[in-house]
C-alpha cells in the first residue's frame, strides 16, 4: 500500500496554500509533515482525505488516482486534532456509527467494536460519553475509530497536540503499536520537531506551502538543505553566526565546547535542561547558545570553540545550503 | 442556610410577576364577578367551573386552539430547520438574506394581520384574483369555516418561522464542522449525516423552540382578533379570544378568569408532555444506538 501525491497545489482566492507539492509514502512507512502553523500541512492532509480538492495535481492511493472520488471511497483512517468524537453518542456508538451507516449487521458491529475497544483497552468505558473521558482516553477512541475503518491510509492531524507533555510521551508507544506497525502508509502532521523525530521514518519540512526538504530525521539534522530546515530541526536551536561574504555560517549548540584558546564570552542567561544547562553567551560574534555542565553561573567568563567541519554554510540571500 | 435568603428578593419578584396573577385568577374563578354582581366578587362555590364543563362553545374553542397550535408549531419547526440549513450554507449575500428573513418577526402582529386580511380578502385580495383567472367560483377564504382556520395558521407560520429559524441557526453554528468531516470519511450520505449528527445535536434548541412556541400559539389572541374576529361562525375562535370576550364584552370577570386558569393548566400539561416526549426521543437516539 502506498500514498503518492503529485504536484498538488491549492489556492484560496489569490493565496497559494500549497504549491507544487509532491511526495510518496511507502508501505508501512510513517512520514511526518513538519512546519510552522500556516505552512499548509493540515491543508495537505485535507486534500488527501478528500475534504478539499486541489486546484492542480493528483492524489494516488495504491497507484489508483483518487483525486476526484469522494472521501468515503478513499478508505481513510483519520485522527483529527480535536478528535471529532460525536458528543451525543457513547464511546461504543461513536465507534459503531461508521459501521452502522455503511450497513454492517448489528451482530458484526458489536463484535468489531468490542474487539477494537479491547485493543485500545477501553472496554470498561464503552458506555461513557466522550465528555466523561480524559484527553488521553478520547485520543485512544479517535485512534480506535481510525483503526476500525480498516483503511488504506492513515492520516493523523496533530494527534497529540491537545495532550500534556507527559501524556504525549506515554501515548507514543501506543500510537506505534496500534498504527505505525501496520502495513498502511501513515501521514503524521505535527509542528513539534521532537515528535516528528520520535515517530517518523521520514520527515517532510514544509514552508509557505512548499516542500523545503524531505528525508530521514538524521539526514535533516546532519544535512539540512536550507537554513530554515537547520533552524527548525534540532533543539536547542542552531546558532547563526555573523554573515560574511554573503554567507551564513551556523553551528549547533551541542557542537560547541569550552576551550581556553577560543572566543571569549560572558554568560548572560542559563536554562536547566536536567543533566546539563543551556547557556546563552554574549560575545563579539553575537549571542551564542551552547550546552554546558550544570555548574556554569551567570556573568561567568568563558572561552569557547568548535570544530570548523561541524559548521554549516548557507547562501545569505536564498538561505540555501552551500556545499 | 442563611445564604438561601439572598435569593429572596428574586423570589419575591417572581411571585409578584407570575405567582400573584395565577393565584388571583384562581381566586376570581371561584367567585361571581360580573355586571349582575355590580363587578364585586362574591363567592359562588364553583358555579363558574360547572358552567365551564357544560360550555360547548368553550370546548369547541379548546379543540380549535389545539388544532391551531399543533399545525402551526409542527409546520414551523420543520420549515425553520429547512431555512436554517439553507441560511447556514455559504453563499453570496448570505448576510443580507439573513437580515431580510427576520423581517416578518419584526412586524407587529396587528400590522401583519391587517396585511394578511387584505391578501385573503374576497374579492379584492391577490389570492382571489389569481383564482378568478381559472375559475368563476371564489374561495371566500375568510368566510368559509373550513378554510379560514388554515388562513390563520398560515399567517402565524409566516410571522413566527423566522424566529425559530434564528434559534435553530444559532444551534447549527454550535456544531463543530469536523464532526461532519469525520462522518464524511465514513459515509457520503448527507441525509444520514443530518439524522445522526445535526438533529441530535440540535435537540436542546428544538426543546426551547417547541416549548416557547407551544405557549405562544396556545394563547393566540391578537392575530385572530384582527384577521377574523373568531369567525366565521366561531370557527377560528381561540380560548384566548373567548376569555377576552367574556371579560371585555360580557363583563363576566369570574368566568373569564375560570377560562384563563383552565387554559393555564392545559398549557402546562402540554409543555410537560412535549418535554417528556423530546427527552424520550433523545434517550433513544443519543448515547446508545444499539
Amino acid at each position: 500500500m502506498t500514498l503518492t501525491i503529485s504536484k498538488i497545489s491549492r489556492r484560496i482566492n489569490q493565496n497559494w496554500i500549497i504549491r507544487d507539492l509532491s511526495f510518496q509514502v511507502n508501505k508501512g512507512e510513517c512520514l511526518a509533515l513538519l512546519g510552522p502553523s500556516g505552512c499548509g500541512k493540515s491543508s495537505t492532509l485535507r486534500l488527501i482525505a478528500g475534504l478539499d480538492s486541489p486546484n492542480e495535481g493528483k492524489v494516488y492511493i495504491n497507484d489508483q488516482d483518487v483525486t476526484d472520488i469522494p472521501p468515503v471511497e478513499r478508505r481513510i483512517g483519520m485522527v483529527f486534532q480535536s478528535y471529532a468524537l460525536f458528543p451525543h453518542l457513547s464511546i461504543f456508538s461513536n465507534l459503531a456509527l461508521g459501521l452502522k451507516v455503511r450497513g454492517v449487521s448489528e451482530k458484526q458491529q458489536i463484535e468489531r467494536v468490542s474487539s477494537i475497544l479491547s485493543v485500545v483497552q477501553l472496554e470498561h468505558l464503552s458506555n461513557r460519553l466522550p465528555s466523561e473521558l480524559s484527553g488521553g482516553q478520547r485520543q485512544r477512541v479517535a485512534l480506535a475509530r481510525a483503526l476500525l475503518r480498516d483503511p488504506h491510509v492513515y492520516l493523523l492531524d496533530e494527534p497529540m497536540s491537545n495532550l500534556d507533555a507527559q501524556l504525549r510521551e506515554e501515548l507514543r508507544p501506543e500510537l506505534r503499536r496500534l498504527i505505525l506497525k501496520g502495513s498502511q502508509p501513515v501521514l503524521y502532521v505535527t509542528h513539534d520537531q521532537q515528535e516528528a523525530m520520535a515517530m517518523a521514518d521520514r520527515i517532510a519540512v514544509l514552508k509557505n506551502g512548499e516542500l523545503e526538504q524531505i528525508g530521514t530525521p538524521l539526514e535533516l539534522y546532519k544535512d539540512p538543505k536550507s537554513f530554515f530546515v537547520a533552524s527548525f530541526i534540532g533543539r536547542p536551536q542552531i546558532n547563526k553566526l555573523p554573515i560574511k561574504n554573503n554567507i551564513i555560517s551556523a553551528i549547533r549548540p551541542e557542537s560547541i565546547y569550552i576551550d581556553s584558546n577560543g572566543i571569549s564570552c560572558k554568560v548572560i542567561e542559563t536554562e536547566w535542561l536536567g543533566m546539563n544547562k543551556l547557556v546563552f553567551l554574549d560575545s563579539n560574534i553575537g549571542n551564542i547558545r551552547m550546552i554546558c555542565a550544570s555548574n556554569i553561573k551567570i556573568n561567568e567568563k568563558l572561552s569557547i570553540s568548535w570544530d570548523k567541519s561541524e559548521e554549516l554554510h548557507f547562501d545569505a540571500t536564498s538561505e540555501k545550503r552551500l556545499t | 442556610m442563611i445564604y438561601a435568603l439572598l435569593i429572596l428578593p428574586a423570589l419575591v419578584l417572581i411571585f409578584i410577576v407570575f405567582g400573584f396573577p395565577i393565584i388571583r385568577y384562581f381566586w376570581l374563578s371561584i367567585h361571581a364577578s360580573s355586571v349582575l354582581t355590580g363587578l364585586t366578587a362574591t363567592p359562588n362555590y364553583g358555579a363558574n367551573w360547572i358552567r365551564l364543563l357544560n360550555d360547548d362553545r368553550f370546548w369547541l374553542d379548546t379543540i380549535q386552539t389545539i388544532r391551531f397550535t399543533m399545525c402551526s408549531v409542527l409546520i414551523e419547526i420543520v420549515l425553520a430547520i429547512v431555512f436554517a440549513l439553507i441560511l447556514n450554507q455559504n453563499f453570496r449575500g448570505r448576510g443580507l438574506v439573513r437580515s431580510l428573513s427576520i423581517l416578518p418577526w419584526a412586524l407587529p402582529t396587528t400590522i401583519m394581520a391587517l396585511g394578511w386580511r387584505w391578501i385573503f380578502n374576497t374579492p379584492y385580495g391577490p389570492i382571489e384574483r389569481i383564482v378568478s383567472i381559472f375559475s368563476t367560483n371564489s374561495i371566500n377564504i375568510l368566510s368559509n369555516p373550513n378554510i379560514a382556520w388554515i388562513a390563520t395558521v398560515f399567517a402565524d407560520i409566516w410571522k413566527t418561522t423566522p424566529f425559530i429559524t434564528l434559534i435553530i441557526l444559532a444551534g447549527l453554528q454550535t456544531i463543530p464542522t469536523d464532526l461532519y468531516e469525520a462522518f464524511k470519511l465514513e459515509s457520503g450520505d448527507k441525509l444520514k449525516s443530518f439524522f445522526n449528527i445535526t438533529l441530535p445535536l440540535l435537540q436542546p434548541y428544538l426543546i426551547i423552540s417547541i416549548i416557547f412556541r407551544l405557549a405562544q400559539a396556545f394563547g393566540v389572541f391578537d392575530l385572530i382578533q384582527v384577521l377574523t374576529l373568531g369567525g366565521p361562525a366561531g370557527s377560528t375562535e381561540s380560548i384566548g379570544l373567548y376569555a377576552y370576550l367574556n371579560a371585555m364584552r360580557f363583563l363576566d370577570f369570574g368566568y373569564s378568569a375560570t377560562i384563563i386558569f383552565f387554559s393555564f393548566i392545559l398549557l402546562s400539561l402540554f409543555c410537560i408532555l412535549a418535554w417528556l416526549l423530546i427527552n424520550k426521543i433523545r434517550d433513544k437516539y443519543q448515547r446508545n444506538m444499539l
